[in-house]
């Protein structure tokens, strides 16, 4: 049994504009010790679907379809049922730790919260909690750090400090929200390089647009476009074999092949395109692409992809 | 070095503070005066001590009332009271303030309409109006006015503290705390407080000033308790019974001097706690 099973989900925002259709009907699997990563372009959902997961949407967002984490339903979950399940179970890593971090609170609290909320620890207890977290996610001199205050972290020592709340729990799924935006390339590569290292038990749901960090780290890639899954594959088949129009775009617009950007723009997630989500930006349209909407099918062993082309 | 710099930086801002160190030196002696009293004090103040309407003298510092009674030592036993109408009134109403505006700002929606709407319901009532209907009314006591005035006031509080927390409900880290598994009492308990923490100690340190005026207004106006000594039934019994007709000064002024002082001490520390926590207020040059 797979550790999450994400079945024909759906999260729609009602909006004064229409409604804006994130998530449309996406599955995935994450296996024990798996890391997933789900890779598109901004606005494409990806967020949204880490969110739901958490079941930290707004209330007035419809969600349908089913979350099986170790064959129960999230979305049946009872609000407290899912805050066993938060931080303990399934913890989140965000992007953009400086908002994420309370700036009244001292970094060394705010790691050991989740142990102090799940495990009981006292307040000593949960101090050498964190002291050894900070050791984990390697930030010198830990046991001073860990009394001081988010303001006075870089932010590289930000994102660190927030990896360290998401494991202070030793959580069995992370869902990891872009940890590696916005950090310049050095910092970038020695996060990627702590992730690996500290995820190595358990496994992961991988968030990003940069499909350099994805293949470091991922065992698996899904790739999202308009609120859906267009192709699923080990991570070496998406770089060697891509199959769906938009991965191969987006692999081409990677600085090292040649920065090739995709035609036109992303579509506004309240009025989609007919047919194939992507038929007005890709290079292989047919006729029958704008009415007919593709369902994934797997081509090779593994190798899922929603496209015409291919069935 | 590390410490040196750290000592300049600490005078530097002593000085720039001068208000709120005055303004807490100011309250820290009325308090003591208002625990001491009855040890600072030449005479009971209950007790006929003197001739009737006796001017200033060794004797009688600020000489004695219409009955004979030592007026410095009156002064000194109403501290305590004038202290305690304003800290539990003020304290009654931010605290009763904190938790509706919290509660209101964090669930937001119907919950917040609903509390909102109250507030502005009871934001209508007047509350000096009130209080004196209510306390010519019910048998007063300085305790029971100053609860009915933390119970009338903390509607003002309630807006001003709901619109901080809406906004901070829309952090992040309130995601994030969320996102870690914890119950929406421990996220406002533990996250959002203490962010509003600086503009509730502002709010208190004004609501004291105003509760302890109100609390000498009622008194003036003979609304207090007569049993028990205070600033207010002080000026109202000098008003009524001939100091103010035979122009003694020393029975008429002291009481009201004493108030504005302790006010505008409140006063000072308020609006240099307000400084700290908003610098954008600040409007003197800096000196560096």
């Amino acid at each position: 049994m797979s550790l999450l099973r994400i079945i024909g989900l759906k999260a729609y925002f009602p909006t004064q504009d229409g409604i804006v259709k994130a998530v449309n009907t996406v599955d995935l699997e994450i296996e024990k010790n798996e890391r997933v990563g789900l890779i598109g372009e901004t606005g494409c959902g990806k967020t949204v679907l880490g969110f739901a997961i958490m079941r930290l949407l707004q209330p007035s967002t419809n969600i349908e379809g089913r979350i099986m984490y170790n064959g129960k339903d999230l979305l049946k979950l009872s609000e407290e049922e899912m805050r066993k399940i938060r931080g303990k179970e399934i913890a989140m890593i965000f992007q953009n730790p400086p908002t994420f971090l309370n700036p009244v609170l001292k970094i060394g609290y705010q790691i050991a919260e989740s142990t102090q909320l799940h495990q009981g620890l006292d307040k000593k207890a949960a101090k050498e909690k964190a002291v050894g977290m900070l050791e984990a996610v390697k930030i010198p001199l830990s046991s001073k750090r860990v009394s001081e205050y988010p303001h006075q972290f870089s932010g590289g020592m930000k994102e660190r400090a927030m990896i360290a709340m998401g494991l202070a729990c030793d959580p069995s799924l992370i869902i990891a929200d872009e940890p590696t935006k916005g950090l310049d390339i050095t910092i970038k590569m020695q996060i990627v390089k702590l992730m690996k290292e500290v995820t190595r038990q358990g496994s992961m749901l991988f968030i990003t647009h940069d499909l350099g960090v994805a293949a470091e780290i991922c065992d698996n890639i899904a790739v999202m476009y308009a609120g859906e899954l267009v192709e699923y594959a080990k991570t070496e088949d998406i770089f060697k074999n891509p199959m769906h129009p938009y991965t191969r775009g987006f692999l081409n617009s990677l600085p090292s092949r040649g920065l090739k950007q995709i035609r036109g723009i992303s579509p506004s997630l309240i009025d989609l395109p007919s047919g194939c989500r992507f038929h007005p930006r890709c290079d292989h349209i047919e006729e029958v692409c704008k009415n007919w909407h593709p369902e994934m099918v797997e081509c090779d062993k593994g190798h899922y992809v929603r496209c015409l082309q291919y069935g | 070095m590390h410490r040196k710099v750290a000592f300049i930086i600490g005078k530097k801002r002593l000085k720039r503070n001068v208000a709120f160190t005055i303004s807490i030196y100011i309250l820290v002696a009325f308090s003591i005066i208002a625990i001491f009293s009855p040890v600072l004090t030449p005479y009971d103040p209950y007790t006929i001590t003197g001739t009737p309407l006796e001017k200033p003298s060794m004797g009688h510092i600020l000489g004695t009332n219409d009955l004979g009674q030592d007026i410095f030592s009156r002064l000194i036993y109403g501290t305590g009271i004038t202290l305690f109408v304003g800290f539990v009134g003020g304290g009654l109403a931010i605290l009763i303030g904190t938790f509706v505006g919290i509660v209101s700002g964090y669930y937001g929606g119907v919950i917040d309409e609903f509390i909102t709407r109250g507030i502005d319901l009871l934001m209508v009532i007047p509350m000096f109006p009130l209080l004196l209907v209510l306390a010519s009314f019910l048998e007063v006591s300085m305790t029971r006015i100053s609860i009915l005035m933390g119970i009338l006031g903390w509607t003002m509080f309630a807006r001003v503290i709901r619109s901080q927390v809406l906004s901070l409900s829309e952090y992040n880290f309130i995601y994030g705390a969320k996102a870690m598994g914890a119950s929406d009492s421990y996220i406002m308990i533990k996250h959002i407080l203490p962010n509003i923490l600086p503009l509730i100690i502002v709010k208190f340190v004004f609501a004291v000033q105003t509760y302890m005026i109100m609390g000498v207004g009622l008194g003036f106006l003979g609304l207090g308790d007569p049993t028990t000594i205070s600033w207010g039934q002080m000026i109202n019994r000098a008003y009524t019974n001939g100091g103010f007709a035979l122009g003694m000064w020393w029975w008429l002024l002291p009481p009201g001097l004493i108030i504005a002082f302790l006010s505008i001490a409140l006063s000072l520390g308020g609006y240099s706690l307000e400084d700290k926590i908003n610098p954008r207020l600040r409007r003197e040059i800096e000196i560096s």
